[in-house]
């Protein structure tokens, strides 16, 4: 079954506007149906991940592996494709008024919950209203900052109102977490956080903590005969290791966590394919803007160049990596801004020495370094960071510790002066690659800057109404971030896939979601 | 006899309350927030707020013990702050993984350590015996994660001969379930061995040196049965209270290797319950792990009572 891009005229313009176009294109090609290779139905996939699920409720669920479930669970309005584009999903087709602030969504008819409650539109109105009421504590609740109303329109039509115009909303609506719930359901006080009951293509079977989550193909899935897949199983193996020998050795069939020192080994071995892709996954050094000495600019500015991103790329993802040379979005979206090169690849510092100088500092200063012991490239980096920075005068001395510790030290009391962090944004969209981390008050912004300046910018970025309008925006936020230096970017690091070459038809996504396997089947 | 079971068993309640109370206390002092973790960097504090108070995190630490241990009396472990799944019935299924590995690893100990240990006495000073206590102190010697990490580069990675990790129920396929139990059981059988054959050996060779083995020897009898029949009878009653501390200490020490062979056991709970603040978790588990601790370590005074009086009449019991 092909999935068209049911837009109307109208809301095709905007959505060209909004860049959204050449990924309905792809998508309309990408989803042609692949009959002529007698896809058929069953297998059980394994896949191993490196973290634990937890609270499977899209209103509550905080992590990325819960989001992994969750969205084979249950379905949003849109999801993206393998490129992190847009497309329609429980919506069959979606309008945009000419002034982007008004989204009609048209439903599909005919689609059930996995335990056979009917989907309607009432379902879509509360999932919005829900995520929107405080009391909610959605974590996410910032995507859905300009949404203000959802209004049911008949039994398989929703309206959504904005209080201004959004670039990314259709790319907000596809996270996990605004995956459409049931009304019955939830006001009946089921707990979706133990059982998510949704209408995506694998229904939930159980969770093991720490082991496994189980799933089963829905065999009443909207998309024609898809998924193929007949059962999966999410496994949690937490040491990077220990995934590749459970890949190599056939445990499991599946995984994209593989830790790039492992790499090598996994190329080697004949029966697994190998699909490596650039995400949205960057690592940053996190720099403290209130504590002295790094209030400054141009101390901030010195570490940066302080940095060797080369060496980093090498030794800790044996070169898996890109090292960033400016603006934080990544070459392959349409928000990279190509010209801004302020790093070199390598160190540089002279330039670092005459930073610090200029700051008042030409001797340095002592900070404290505090690293999360449960990411291993982070660790990695760590002493190679350290090293950089005693060249310029800047002795750091690294003190490690659990995630739990980590969360309260740096990221809630703000006790520290320089970590290094990562994350893999699960949007792959300019936005998401910027405003969680330099807006005030973000969530990621746990060095504590604000700028008006900076938050004017992407104010403008998002609410744009053309997307070369919003490209420029994005340009000039990318230049500001460089001079205000709040974190110092280090290198882009590839999702690493790999799988037993039974499965065919997988795409890699660049969100390292696996929304895609709905596509992809067993080849016995 | 009545009074030394009753003295070991009102002693067996109050360690297990001071064990409950000082995790309690070791829980709360350590850093981080089950509520920061659970509800991840994008919380609101009136979300953390609002975990707190749901889970009654924010009442003062001795009104949080007493609720716990209510419950926990009332059979009632609690539910985890991370997913909210009752702990209880997740324990229990925890409980026979971790127990398959810890008999298979001590069924796998002992037999290292009773033959070596006895071929190790009879060949008193001579290479055998050499060889073996070498043999111990490089098994002793060896962290069994290391062994582990050893076994599966040898037995996964090069050979292909076993899956690396996972677990299937016994019950369901017993063949696929010895093979992903192997590896574990070896890592943690091979390194407890260790001390096993140094204690089988001192046995033997107290006995062997005593007057009624001498008796034995000079009637004639022959090797095998001087050993097997007249010799390791006494030398086993020390050996069985070394024997039951070490299967109480590799159900205590299932974290690591449960980890590393990927098996849903009561040791990797307990490690879910300390990264992931998940206290339910890692106070059921622990406790869990000292209940049977105390439980072995129990059975063991008490056999030995039953094999050798003198132990209840030192112990003022008589």
């Amino acid at each position: 079954m092909t999935l068209g891009f049911g837009l109307s005229r109208r809301g095709f313009g905007r959505l060209v506007g909004a860049c959204l176009a050449a990924g309905a294109f792809a998508l309309v090609a990408s989803a042609a149906p692949q009959g002529a290779l007698a896809q058929k139905v069953g297998g059980t996939l394994k896949l191993a991940f490196g973290h634990d699920a937890g609270d499977f409720d899209p209103a509550k669920a905080a992590y990325g592996m819960s989001h992994a479930v969750i969205e084979q669970v249950f379905s949003g309005l849109t999801a993206l494709d393998a490129d992190a584009n847009p497309y329609p999903d429980i919506a069959e087709s979606i309008d945009i008024s000419d002034d982007g602030l008004v989204y009609t969504f048209h439903l599909r008819k005919g689609v059930n919950f996995h335990d056979g409650t009917p989907f309607t539109a009432e379902d879509v109105k509360f999932t919005f209203d829900r995520l929107k009421n405080p009391d909610t504590g959605y974590p996410y609740a910032v995507q859905l900052a300009s949404l203000e109303e959802t209004t049911v329109i008949d039994e398989h039509t929703v309206q959504m109102r904005l209080s201004v115009p959004t670039g990314p909303f259709l790319v907000n609506l596809a996270f996990p977490g605004s995956a459409i719930v049931s009304k019955s359901i939830v006001e009946s006080g089921h707990d979706l956080g133990a059982t998510p009951i949704g209408t995506g293509p694998f229904k939930f079977i159980s969770y093991q903590p720490g082991t496994m989550t189980k799933f089963e193909r829905n065999a009443d899935y909207y998309e024609g005969d898809k998924p193929y897949i007949e059962a999966m199983e999410y496994r949690t193996i937490a040491d990077e290791t220990a995934i590749t020998n459970a890949l190599l050795s056939g445990v499991v069939d599946f995984s994209n966590a593989i830790a790039a020192k492992d790499w090598a080994t996994v190329e080697a071995n004949a029966d697994l394919t190998k699909v490596p892709i650039e995400g949205g996954r960057w690592f940053w050094v996190g720099v403290n803007n209130q504590a002295e000495p790094l209030t400054s600019n141009l101390v901030r500015q010195a570490i940066a160049h302080a940095v060797d991103r080369q060496a980093i790329v090498d030794a800790v993802f044996y070169g898996l990596a890109k090292p960033i040379r400016g603006g934080v979005v990544p070459e392959w979206s349409w928000g990279h801004a190509a010209d801004l090169k302020v790093f070199a690849t390598g160190a540089n510092p002279d330039k670092a020495k005459a930073l610090l100088a200029e700051a008042g500092y030409p001797d340095g200063f002592d900070i404290t370094f505090k690293i999360g012991t449960e990411w291993p490239p982070l660790m990695a980096m760590g002493p190679l960071i350290q090293a950089n920075l005693a060249a310029v005068g800047i002795n750091a001395q690294i003190s490690t510790m659990g995630t739990a510790q980590w969360l309260d030290e740096v990221f809630t009391a703000r006790d520290y002066h320089i970590t290094d962090m990562y994350w893999l944004s699960p949007l792959a969209d300019p936005d998401d690659f910027t405003t969680l981390n330099y807006q005030c008050e973000n969530s990621m912004n746990f060095q504590g800057s604000c700028s008006e300046e900076m938050d004017a910018l992407l104010d403008e970025a998002r609410s744009a109404t053309t997307l070369e309008a919003r490209k420029d925006a994005y340009r000039r936020m990318q230049e500001l971030s460089m001079e205000q230096m709040t974190l110092v970017p280090l290198v882009s690091a590839l999702i690493l896939h790999a799988h037993t070459d039974k499965l065919k038809g997988f795409k890699p996504m660049r969100t390292g979601f696996l929304k895609t396997l709905k596509d992809a089947w067993i080849e016995e | 006899m009545i009074r030394f079971l009753a003295m070991r068993l009102a002693a067996y309640v109050p360690t297990l309350f001071a064990i409950s109370i000082i995790l309690f206390l070791a829980i709360n002092v350590a850093p981080g927030s089950a509520a920061q973790v659970s509800l991840g960097i994008n919380a609101t504090p009136e979300a953390i707020e609002r975990f707190e108070r749901e889970h009654g995190l924010d009442r003062p630490l001795y009104e949080q013990y007493v609720n716990w241990l209510y419950d926990v009396l009332q059979g009632d472990f609690g539910e985890s702050l991370q997913s909210g799944a009752p702990v209880g019935p997740e324990l229990l299924s925890r409980l026979y993984v971790t127990l398959e590995l810890a008999i298979l690893a001590f069924i796998i100990a002992n037999l290292i350590a009773v033959p070596l240990g006895c071929l190790a006495a009879y060949h008193h000073q001579r290479p055998t015996d050499n060889a073996f206590i070498l043999l111990a102190t490089l098994m002793g010697s060896m962290p069994n994660f290391w062994l582990a990490t050893l076994l599966i580069l040898l037995l996964t990675v090069t050979l292909g001969w076993l899956p690396s990790g996972g677990y299937v129920p016994l019950a369901e396929n017993p063949l696929e379930n010895l093979r992903l139990m192997i590896m574990p059981a070896l890592s943690l059988g091979v390194v407890s061995s260790a001390l096993l054959l140094r204690i089988m050996r001192t046995g033997m060779l107290e006995v062997f040196s005593s007057d009624y083995i001498r008796t034995a020897v000079a009637k004639g009898a022959g090797q095998r049965v001087v050993i097997w029949r007249h010799a390791l009878r006494n030398a086993l009653i020390p050996y069985l209270t070394v024997g039951g501390v070490e299967f109480s200490l590799l159900f205590g020490g299932v974290v690591i290797i449960e980890n590393i062979f990927l098996l849903p056991g009561v040791g990797q709970l307990a490690l879910i319950g300390i990264t992931q603040r998940d206290y339910p978790y890692l106070l059921a588990s622990v406790l869990l792990i000292a209940v049977v601790v105390l439980t072995a370590n129990l059975i063991v005074d008490i056999l030995s009572a039953w094999l050798d009086p003198r132990v209840v009449r030192t112990a003022g019991g008589s």
